[in-house]
């Protein structure tokens, strides 16, 4: 069989300013397809982006070619599988189960979204990606981690600059030196939160993961942290500001989703059309085929999320519309298979069930005057940028 | 193939068949009952398959395992006797006519 054809025209910059045109070019005429500016062969079909998932052995996660490992400064469970990616993921999953997100966070959590809410003006111009979705995703993700003392811009620009580097698919050095400062600052603050929480157990990450019985290494304890405090804040930041987006521009659903309280299908429906998370990465342990072409051993393939989340063969003529009342949702915005994302729950938690339905009974007259206003960016990781709303 | 019939929080039935081999939340999530996420796809890496084994076919079913018990800690709804992680009940045709009831919320 051929080799997967190869493209050498799209960039890095197009996949990042407008990714989803390309993506439907690629579904339609080319779905298995080797982009030279990124290195890794795309695959934008939701069964094949399952499929690859599904498969850690065939398809593994520790990709050496990944601009993460130089980013987060370690071998983070991200890349890794089977019994070494699940007794790290372990360590930490204790304290991001929906009963512990239930029992211990949530309300926290209301009580930040009120105090975040008072803090909006009741008229005129916001913008709510900068004066909410960013800042209250940072302070319930600095108190579920064991991290209280760091400020929401802190948590915020560690994760921006983790997730920059992460995303750094062009090799640029600049993002490398800015996640050298970010680790060596989170790193600091990390030694005196083990001290913490040695001396004072609670129901943070942190906390579970330092006293357990069989400890991981601090170096993987730190890795855990910064993997959350990297993809933590964006998804429930960026699901509100799709969420918003999505609900203020299609006035009529935004009545039915209140008449029904269906916050939490509109939170699937706002991940499914703009996934926080768009792609992945998976290295190929063996000779392998997909769609009639050959995969090589070695080779990387690139799960586009972003792409199998408006797969026509499975979410219909209008996959690349926000449509909140689908007969079905299957969207693979969390990932599936074993590293499905393990904060998945606290989004749906602080997002669809808590702060959706308070801001939009807070601000029942809340519009958005112009959408094309809204910047939406990201390839790796994606979301609005800004969200310019007026409040009543 | 094997027939399961899912009962939701809501009291409503749905009937599918399964292949054999296959596990119950495979079956589920192949046929879109509602009710059954199987996030992980079946590694046992989280508890969004949740169901409760009808009284009548607990011990067919099998028994939970210590590795099944840590992660239905963590489940949203509240863990019974009857609950398993439906990705861990393997069909066969002993299993033909299996009730399992789900849980009023997966996450």
């Amino acid at each position: 069989m051929p080799l997967a054809p190869e493209d050498a025209s799209i960039t890095f910059d197009q996949l990042t300013l407008d990714p989803y045109p390309i993506y439907r070019r690629m579904r339609a005429e080319t779905p298995v397809i080797r982009v030279s500016s990124i290195q890794r062969t795309f695959l934008v079909k939701a069964s094949d982006t399952k499929m690859v998932k599904d498969d850690p052995e065939l398809f593994s996660s520790d990709d050496p070619r990944t601009p993460m490992q130089p980013a987060f400064r370690a071998h983070t469970l991200m890349r890794k599988d089977g019994a070494e990616h699940l007794r790290e993921r372990k360590a930490i999953m204790p304290a991001l189960t929906p009963k512990a997100i239930q029992a211990n966070w949530a309300g926290l959590y209301e009580e930040f979204a009120a105090e975040y809410l008072d803090r909006l003006p009741k008229t005129g111009p916001v913008d709510l990606f900068t004066d909410l979705c960013g800042p209250v995703a940072a302070r319930i993700l600095a108190h579920i981690l064991g991290i209280p003392e760091a400020t929401d811009e802190q948590m915020m620009r560690w994760s921006q600059e983790l997730i920059d580097g992460a995303g750094n698919f062009a090799w640029r050095p600049e993002p490398f030196e800015v996640t050298d400062r970010a680790n060596a600052e989170m790193d600091e603050l990390f030694a005196k939160a083990v001290e913490r929480v040695r001396a004072a157990p609670d129901a943070s990450a942190f906390s579970v993961m330092v006293n357990a019985d069989d400890p991981i290494p601090t170096s993987q304890i730190y890795s855990n942290i910064k993997i959350a405090i990297g993809g933590g804040i964006n998804e429930p930041r960026d699901a509100l500001a799709t969420l918003i987006f999505g609900m203020l521009t299609n006035p009529d659903q935004l009545e039915q989703v209140k008449a029904g309280e269906d916050w939490g299908k509109a939170f699937e429906e706002a991940v499914r059309w703009v996934a926080p998370i768009q792609a992945s990465s998976r290295l190929v342990t063996r000779d392998t085929q997909i769609r009639g072409f050959d995969i090589p051993k070695g080779d990387t393939v690139m799960t586009l999320q972003a792409s199998a989340n408006r797969d026509e063969e499975v979410f219909g003529d209008d996959a690349e519309d926000f449509v909140v009342y689908r007969s079905k949702n299957p969207h693979q915005a969390f990932g599936n298979g074993p590293h499905h994302c393990a904060g998945s729950h606290t989004a749906r938690r602080t997002v669809g069930k808590i702060m959706a339905p308070m801001l939009f009974e807070r601000f029942p007259n809340m519009r958005l005057p112009d959408p094309a206003a809204v910047n939406w960016r990201g390839f790796g990781f994606r979301g609005p940028i800004n969200m310019p709303v007026i409040m009543g | 193939m094997v027939k399961v019939t899912f009962v939701a929080a809501d009291g409503s039935e749905t009937s599918v068949e399964g292949e054999e081999g296959a596990s119950v939340m495979q079956t589920a999530v192949a046929n879109d009952v509602e009710g059954i996420v199987g996030e992980c796809g079946g590694s046992m890496m989280c508890a969004t398959c949740h169901c409760y084994v009808d009284d009548a076919w607990i011990s067919k079913t099998g028994e939970r395992q210590h590795d099944e018990d840590d992660m239905l800690e963590g489940a949203a709804s509240e863990v019974r006797e009857t609950s398993r992680l439906s990705c861990q009940i393997k069909l066969d045709q002993s299993l033909d006519g299996l009730v399992v009831h789900l849980p009023d919320e997966q996450f």
